[in-house]
Order: C-alpha cells, then sequence, then structure tokens
C-alpha cells in the first residue's frame, strides 16, 4: 500500500475519535488492497472501523477500542455511468457532491440529497442511511441502491444485487448493508438507480404563526393532489435560519421540481391551499437562495452555524409530528434549553437539536431522556445523533431494538464471528 | 426425508384439526394434488398436509408442530407464482395463507394500511379507491395473487418502472419466523433501528418466515394519466425509442413492448387494435399531475417518432385507455390461440442493451426450431419471452428449457439479472451461479442461517444445491386459476 498511506502513533490524533485514538489509520488504493487489510485485521483481531467523509461519525456508540480506522477516500472513482439505464456505478470513497457533479454533467442525478454532501462519501452515506428533504418524494438509500461490492469480516470480496434497476435473483444483501454501519462488511463500491434532473427546482418557503398550524398545513399537502419533491416542518429555534420573518413561529419548506407548467401550477396550488390555514408568508426561491436554504437546514445540528449540545432523530407517524415537535419544545424549555426542531413531515422523520450555549449536562440528560420516553410512548424510535462523551456515558445511544435483536445477533454472528468490524457502535451493543 | 407413515399422518392431521378448527386440513391425495404446483406447471411436489390457518398464533403452532416433527413447511397464497417457490419441495405442510386476507386497518393521515397475506393484491386497492388511494405494485395477476405472495418474490409489475417494485412499499411485517416466534420487523415508522430485516424478509421466497401481517405504503391516486401506443416496423426501433424518452428527461408510469407474434394472438383472441403488421408495439403511460401532462407526452411522442415510429396514438378517454391495457395484459391468455403451450422466461438487462439481446433471443429460439413471443417490461428492462412450443412433441420440451437456460446466459453476459421479478425458486436455483459467485453465495447462505438454521422453511430453493424430491416435467397444463380466466402470468 505504501508508506505515504499508513498513519501511526501521534499521526493518528486527528482521527481520534470518542476520546479514543485509533491503533493505525490506512487509505488502501484498491478493493484489493481493502481485503487484504481486513483479512489481515482478522488474524490478528484488531477492530476495524471503515471511515469516510466522516459526517455521520457521531452515530453510535463508543467503541471499546479502536483499532485501525480504514480510510476509504482513495477509492473514490466513477467507475460507469450509462445515461440510458439510468444507472451509475462508484466506488464508495466518492463523496455525493463529487458524483452528483459528474451525473449532472449528463442531465443525470442520485435522488439523495443527505446534508454534508461535499464531505459525506456514497458508502458513508449508505453505511449510516442518510438521507435529506426530497427523501419526500425520491425516497432513501433502499429505494435507490441496486448493487453493491463489500469486504467481508474475512477479507472475501462480497457482491450484491446488480446493475440493472429491477433484479430478485437471490437474497437483497444490498438493503442489509444500509445502515449497518459497518458492521458487516466494509462498502467498496455501489450501484444506484438516477434520475433525469428536474428542468426547474424551486422551493417554497411558507411560514405559520406556531408548529401547530404549520403541522396542519402539512398535512393538507399530503391529501391533496400536489407532488412535492420535499415536505420539511421547520420549529423553535431553526426558523431563525431562514432568515428574518417577523413573529413565524413555524415554516414549511417545500420543494417543488419538472417541467415548468407543474412546478408554476404547484407553487400557485400551494398558495391556493395554505392561504386558509394560517399562512403568515411564502417566498418563492430559485437558484443559490433555494441551495442556501436547504443547507442551512441540513446543518442545523452538523457544528457550524452553532454551538450544539446534542442532536436526537426522531422516527414517528407523520400524523404526530407537530405534537411531538411542540411536546419536545416545551421538555427543552422545562429543562431551561432551547431546542432547533426540523421533520421531514411526509415521512415522519424529525431532527431535534439542542443548543449549546451554556447548556448543563444534567439538563441535556433529561432533556434527552424525555424525548426518548415521549417518542417511544407514541410508537416511534429515538437515535442519539450526536452528543458528547460524557452524556453517551448516561442516555443511550439506540433505542432498546426488542425481539428482533435475536436475528440481527445471529446475522453479526453469521458473517463478523469474530467481531472485528465496528464491534460496540451498533444496536444492542452490536 | 422419510415418507410420513399414515399412521403418524392420521394422529398429526388430528392434532392440526384440534388447532385450526374442522375443514382446515388436507390429508387426502385427490385434494393434496391441487396444491402441487405454482403457475410454472413444470414442477411438482406433493405435501402430506395443506393447512389453512386463520391467525398469526395458529400458524406459529403449526410451525411449532412441524419443527418437532421435523417436517419442512412451506407458505402459499394463490399459488400465482412462476418460479416453484411454494412448492414442498421435499413434502412436509403446506400453510396456505388464503383464509387471512382482511384489510385490518387503514390509516388515511399516513397513508399505511396494514393487512393479511392473503390478501389479494387489487382488492388492497379496491378497499382504499373510495378514499383517492390505491397500492402501487401492479404484477399482472394481481387479480389473483395476494400480498403476501408479493412479499414472498418481491414482487413487480407495469407500473414499477416509475413506483418501484413490493419492497418500495413495505414498512413493516409481523413474521411467524421459522422456529415458531412471532415477531415485528420494522413497523410503521420509517428508518427503523438495526438492521434492515424488512428488505431482507421482502423477495426471500419464504425461506426466512411466514409474513401474517404486512404494513404497506399507499399511495394518492395521481391526478391525470395519459396513454400512448406507438407502433413500429422494426423492433430496434421500439428499442431505440425506450432509450430515447428516457434520454429526454422522462420516468413514464409504465413503458411495455409487445412484438409482432403477440400482437397476432392478442387480435386472433380479443381484437384490441393493435396493428398486426407491426415489428412491435410499445405501450406508454404518463401519470402525475394534469399541469404539463400535454407538454409530456408531446415529449413522448417526438422521441417515438424520431425513433421511426410509423404511427402514434394516444388514448382519448378512460375506455380507449383500458382497451390498450387489455391488449397488454391479455397477452398471455392469447398465446393459446398460436400456440398449444409456452414457457415464460424471466430475465433483465440494462435497458440501452435491448436491441441486441431481443435479436440473440429470437437467434436462440430459432436455432431451436421454436418460436417466441415478447410481452414485457422494457422501461426497466425486464425481458419476459415465451417460448412457443407443442408438449406433445418428443423432444420440444427439453429444447425449451435449454433456450431458456442460454436466454439466462445472454441476460448475465450484458450485465443483467436471471430474475426481474419471478423468483429463483426451483426453477433457477442452478443458474445462481451465471451471476453470483461462491462468496457471494456463501454470504446468502450465512443470512438465512441466522433466520432459517434448521433449513425447514421452504426448503431446496435458491440456492444450487438440489436435493429435493421434485418432479420435473414433462409436459406444460395450464393452471387451474389460468384455466378459469383469473389471472395473467406477469
Amino acid at each position: 500500500m505504501g508508506a505515504a498511506h499508513v498513519l501511526t502513533g501521534v499521526d493518528c490524533s486527528l482521527y481520534v475519535l470518542e476520546g479514543r485514538t485509533p491503533e493505525a489509520v490506512v487509505f488502501p488504493g484498491s478493493v484489493e488492497e481493502v481485503a487484504a487489510l481486513v483479512a489481515l485485521a482478522g488474524e490478528e483481531g484488531i477492530p476495524v472501523m471503515p471511515l469516510g467523509g466522516g459526517t455521520n461519525l457521531g452515530i453510535g456508540a463508543p467503541p471499546a477500542r479502536l483499532g485501525l480506522v480504514l480510510g476509504l477516500k482513495r477509492l473514490a472513482r466513477l467507475l460507469e455511468h450509462e445515461p440510458g439505464d439510468l444507472t451509475a456505478t462508484a466506488e464508495a470513497g466518492l463523496t455525493v457532491g463529487a458524483l452528483q457533479a459528474e451525473l449532472g454533467k449528463r442531465g443525470q442525478w442520485l435522488s439523495l440529497d443527505p446534508p454534508g454532501a461535499e464531505r459525506a462519501t456514497l458508502g458513508g452515506v449508505l453505511a449510516s442511511n442518510a438521507s435529506g428533504p426530497r427523501r419526500h418524494l425520491y425516497g432513501t438509500a433502499r429505494d435507490l441502491l441496486i448493487g453493491l461490492t463489500v469486504v467481508g469480516a474475512d477479507g472475501a470480496i462480497v457482491r450484491g444485487g446488480g446493475k440493472v434497476v429491477k433484479n430478485v435473483a437471490g437474497y437483497d444483501l444490498p438493503k442489509l448493508y444500509i445502515g449497518s454501519f459497518g458492521t458487516l462488511g466494509i462498502i467498496v463500491e455501489a450501484t444506484v438507480k438516477l434520475r433525469p434532473r428536474p428542468d426547474v427546482d424551486r422551493l417554497v418557503v411558507a411560514r405559520f404563526h406556531d408548529v401547530k398550524e404549520a403541522g396542519g398545513a402539512a398535512r393538507a399537502i399530503m391529501a391533496s393532489d400536489l407532488v412535492p419533491a420535499a415536505l420539511d416542518l421547520v420549529a423553535g429555534e431553526a426558523v431563525r435560519l431562514l432568515g428574518p420573518g417577523g413573529e413565524a413561529g413555524a415554516a414549511l419548506l417545500i420543494g417543488v421540481d419538472g417541467i415548468l407548467d407543474q412546478v408554476e401550477w404547484q407553487c400557485a396550488e400551494i398558495g391556493r391551499l395554505l392561504a386558509p390555514l394560517g399562512l403568515a408568508e411564502t417566498r418563492v426561491l430559485d437558484g443559490p437562495p433555494r441551495d442556501l436554504a436547504w443547507r442551512a437546514l441540513g446543518e442545523i445540528g452538523r457544528g457550524g452555524t452553532e454551538d450544539v449540545a446534542a442532536v436526537m432523530k426522531w422516527g414517528v407517524l407523520p400524523a404526530q409530528l407537530a405534537e411531538m415537535l411542540d411536546k419536545g419544545a416545551a421538555i427543552a424549555q422545562r429543562n431551561g434549553l432551547r431546542a432547533a426542531l426540523t421533520a421531514h413531515a411526509g415521512v415522519g422523520i424529525a431532527t431535534a437539536v439542542l443548543a449549546g450555549d451554556g447548556a448543563h449536562g444534567n439538563a441535556v440528560v433529561a432533556t434527552l431522556t424525555e424525548w426518548r420516553a415521549m417518542v417511544g410512548g407514541a410508537g416511534g424510535h429515538a437515535l442519539v445523533e450526536w452528543a458528547p462523551l460524557a452524556v453517551k456515558e448516561r442516555v443511550a445511544v439506540w433505542d432498546d431494538p426488542g425481539p428482533a435483536a435475536r436475528i440481527m445477533n445471529g446475522i453479526k454472528a453469521r458473517l463478523d464471528p469474530r467481531g472485528i468490524l465496528n464491534p460496540g457502535r451498533f444496536v444492542g451493543g452490536i | 426425508m422419510p415418507p410420513v407413515t399414515e399412521g403418524a399422518k392420521k394422529s398429526l392431521r388430528r392434532e392440526m384439526e384440534a388447532l385450526l378448527g374442522p375443514g382446515a386440513v388436507l390429508t387426502d391425495p385427490d385434494e393434496l394434488l391441487v396444491y402441487e404446483s405454482d403457475g410454472l406447471t413444470l414442477f411438482r411436489a406433493l405435501a402430506d398436509f395443506v393447512v389453512f390457518p386463520t391467525t398469526a398464533e395458529q400458524v406459529s403452532a403449526l410451525v411449532k408442530l412441524a419443527n418437532r416433527e421435523g417436517l419442512p413447511f412451506v407458505a402459499r397464497g394463490a399459488g400465482t407464482g412462476l418460479s416453484g417457490g411454494c412448492l414442498p419441495a421435499e413434502g412436509g405442510l403446506v400453510i396456505s395463507l388464503m383464509r387471512m386476507n382482511r384489510v385490518l386497518e387503514v390509516d388515511y393521515d399516513n397513508q399505511i394500511a396494514i393487512v393479511e397475506p392473503g390478501l389479494v393484491n387489487l382488492h388492497l386497492s379496491w378497499a382504499v379507491g373510495p378514499q383517492g388511494f390505491y397500492y402501487a405494485p401492479d404484477p399482472s395477476s394481481q387479480q389473483a395473487c395476494t400480498i403476501g405472495g408479493n412479499i414472498a418474490n418481491n414482487s413487480g409489475g407495469p407500473h414499477t418502472l416509475k413506483y418501484g417494485v413490493t419492497t418500495n412499499h413495505v414498512l413493516g411485517l409481523e413474521v411467524v419466523l421459522p422456529d415458531g416466534e412471532i415477531m415485528w420487523l420494522g413497523g410503521k415508522t420509517r428508518d427503523p433501528q438495526g438492521y434492515d430485516l424488512v428488505g431482507l424478509f421482502v423477495g426471500s421466497e419464504g425461506t426466512f418466515g411466514i409474513a401474517t401481517k404486512i404494513a404497506v405504503r399507499i399511495l394518492k391516486k395521481p391526478q391525470a394519466v395519459k396513454t400512448v401506443l406507438a407502433v413500429f416496423d422494426e423492433i430496434d426501433q421500439a428499442s431505440e425509442a425506450v432509450s430515447a424518452i428516457i434520454g429526454r428527461g422522462l420516468i413514464p408510469a409504465a413503458m411495455e413492448m409487445i412484438d409482432q407474434i403477440t400482437i397476432g394472438a392478442v387480435e386472433d383472441a380479443f381484437g384490441c387494435g393493435y396493428p398486426r403488421d407491426a415489428a412491435a408495439a410499445l405501450l406508454i403511460e404518463l401519470d402525475g399531475l394534469a399541469a404539463g401532462m400535454d407538454a409530456q407526452a408531446e415529449r413522448v411522442i417526438q422521441a417515438c417518432r424520431d425513433s421511426g415510429a410509423r404511427e402514434v396514438r394516444v388514448a382519448r378517454d378512460e375506455a380507449e385507455r383500458q382497451g390498450l391495457w387489455r391488449g397488454r395484459k391479455s397477452a398471455f391468455g392469447a398465446y393459446g390461440r398460436v400456440s398449444p403451450a409456452y414457457m415464460v422466461m424471466d430475465g433483465v438487462i440494462p435497458r440501452t442493451k435491448l436491441p441486441y439481446v431481443l435479436r440473440r433471443v429470437n437467434e436462440i429460439v430459432a436455432a431451436y426450431g421454436l418460436r417466441v413471443g415478447n410481452v414485457f417490461h422494457a422501461g426497466d428492462g425486464n425481458l419476459h419471452p415465451n417460448i412457443l412450443y407443442d408438449p406433445r412433441k418428443p423432444g420440444e420440451e427439453a429444447n425449451v428449457v435449454a433456450a431458456g437456460g442460454e436466454i439466462l446466459k445472454v441476460c448475465a453476459e450484458v450485465g443483467g439479472s436471471i430474475s426481474g421479478e419471478h423468483g429463483i425458486g426451483l426453477e433457477k436455483a442452478d443458474y445462481m451461479p451465471l451471476i453470483f459467485s461462491e462468496a457471494d453465495l456463501l454470504c446468502m447462505r450465512r443470512v438465512k442461517e441466522a433466520f432459517n438454521p434448521t433449513g425447514r422453511c421452504n426448503p431446496g430453493k435458491i440456492f444450487p444445491t438440489r436435493k429435493a424430491c421434485v418432479e420435473v416435467g414433462p409436459a406444460y397444463r395450464p393452471h387451474p386459476i389460468e384455466e378459469e380466466g383469473l389471472a395473467q402470468r406477469f
């Protein structure tokens, strides 16, 4: 692999995670090198943690031991793009931003818009099942990934799925690796479905007095003939990021794309539909202002814009969202904290961010615990996406996996019997 | 697997009847015969018992009983499968889910329905239709096939080009695992934590357990639909039109191709108004917002004309639209007009390889002295060559199977897959090495062991070592439901 691609000793300090320093950091240059490294680590019993752009590295329990960090940044080629097939195959270390730029040259895109796309790699996005606002219409990795290559715990190169958009031959292994956080294999290549880039792409920012009204408006859109690409609900401190807007306490960000006639009809129809539902103000954004607004939303809780105390992801039913956001904000307030709340309103996925400046650890722990109880009580799930180590020591990162843990543990035990692949960070201690 | 003795059978039957009540257990050989095949009548295997539970608890009790007795078991829906996937390859129990056919809950606010596995696919769309909703996956057998069977096979259909296949619409499953434990995988909310066990279960062809409740997404019906028929004098032109439409930035809801032999059969049988002298026709459907629909249709029409279409028709109303679709959907019933029997193949290729692969399919079949009719999901490259033959001619069925194998090899060579929607089942288990390595298959086997360590849950399927006591051939017979005109093949 060459000494230039191996870091040891003090050079590893840049890669400290949850207070642990890796024993070595390596950057293999080929799938075969990845396989050889994993096989070697397996023989030596050294844990291996794959590393993409590091944008979702905060998700997971603190590792017991950080052995080999296996960086995939040198595996960054777009291997195939056949526009007529609407498919592309790329190496895992390619950033989503670079992939989109390449695909865009031929009028197509991967319809996945995770935050931090300039840094986030394809492999990392798949391993962490990252998604963005446009999942409302276009789905998540599980709807777009059609084939992948992984290096298994024994160093074997395994392929699942294929390169065609429809395929039921054998088990759907690509699904297994999405969101598996490197615990079953190192994703090295992926084949994805693409879409033509829309002619027009606009963002309607609709402001409301409070979350209840905004939530009602989101439900009205869901029940209408409208087909938005994105439907995000923004509440609490997050509303400020959208710029000055009077006294609005909540907003809906509605993405509409397609051909011009469709987009214009949808923008007009949104105005008509929402006018009697408490709409305070609407703006239609295009071009850089649109991109800036989406980016600001995606970056909430990712450093950059403000000091963050903790980030939690909730999964609830779409119709419960407004109530959850309202109650969640009240819980934070009772604990003396400020919360920025955003949600993909059509699918019921929320990101709740606790503002940092001066937040006391006990208050953060209390808020996260109450949030988890609230979401769990409504039949949903809660994940601590980021928190300082001191908080993680007191609040579980993952929910209790319940009876299905038996199957998950069985899969892990069979695919990684020595437990070397990113051990201890995942659900149920996997 | 030693055969179950008559004495043991009697006592087990009594035990099962005590669990399920009267009229829910079949052991009479004449009655069992109905369950010896699925829609692919080439394979046959006889069960010892066919049972009809009505609750998850009953399914669990049956599975536990089968485990206690060391008997294999397999779930069965409507039996419209096309790969032998629900055959009791090693005897034992066939667990029919046809009496678990209720829509349990519809939550229109959250656009979710919870159904039982024996519910007929189309009946879900009927149930939610009055509220303006539908269930998107639409296999051509949707009048007969069940949602549980769709889960097993990850079924597709014409409209999956835009809307995706079954797995893209399933949120959660209550399953009876192969050891009898009942548990939920996933649920109503998105992004459940842990491994995507729902994604694994869907398409596992009944080898991971038996789904007893299914939470699916239901979609709002589109505001507008536009259906176009484009007629071509050369098959290559039709293939090129498929890529040209995609190239213009459009993803139609469906894009189906019908070739000359098939058009002839359809016209003989039903007179749907397709031109008999055309080499191929493309049926293209757009759906979505009414605004902009005409502009999109214009792009489609132009792409077809630029590819050499001699005629492009747009359905003017719902009756005309239904007429055009009848031509597509009645193709399988119509082959009887031009051939005593046919074998349907299922392969997938990158859509840009359509012209080459269709030529190769015709060459391969002709080399065996046979004819082939093509009617398939051109938009997603999912081929369905139907090899026409006469089962009374000695050796012809063997030629069909050989030609089918060669077609699958071509699909694999161009980077495709050996099944787009029918599954591997018994039929294609030995072809798996065409597209998967030993390491790939080993990984799949290990995943299977995590769910099904004893292998008793639907043995003999998917993997290429075959020790099943399955009778192969000789003759094609129409499946009973096909004879009744209840179902199309795909």
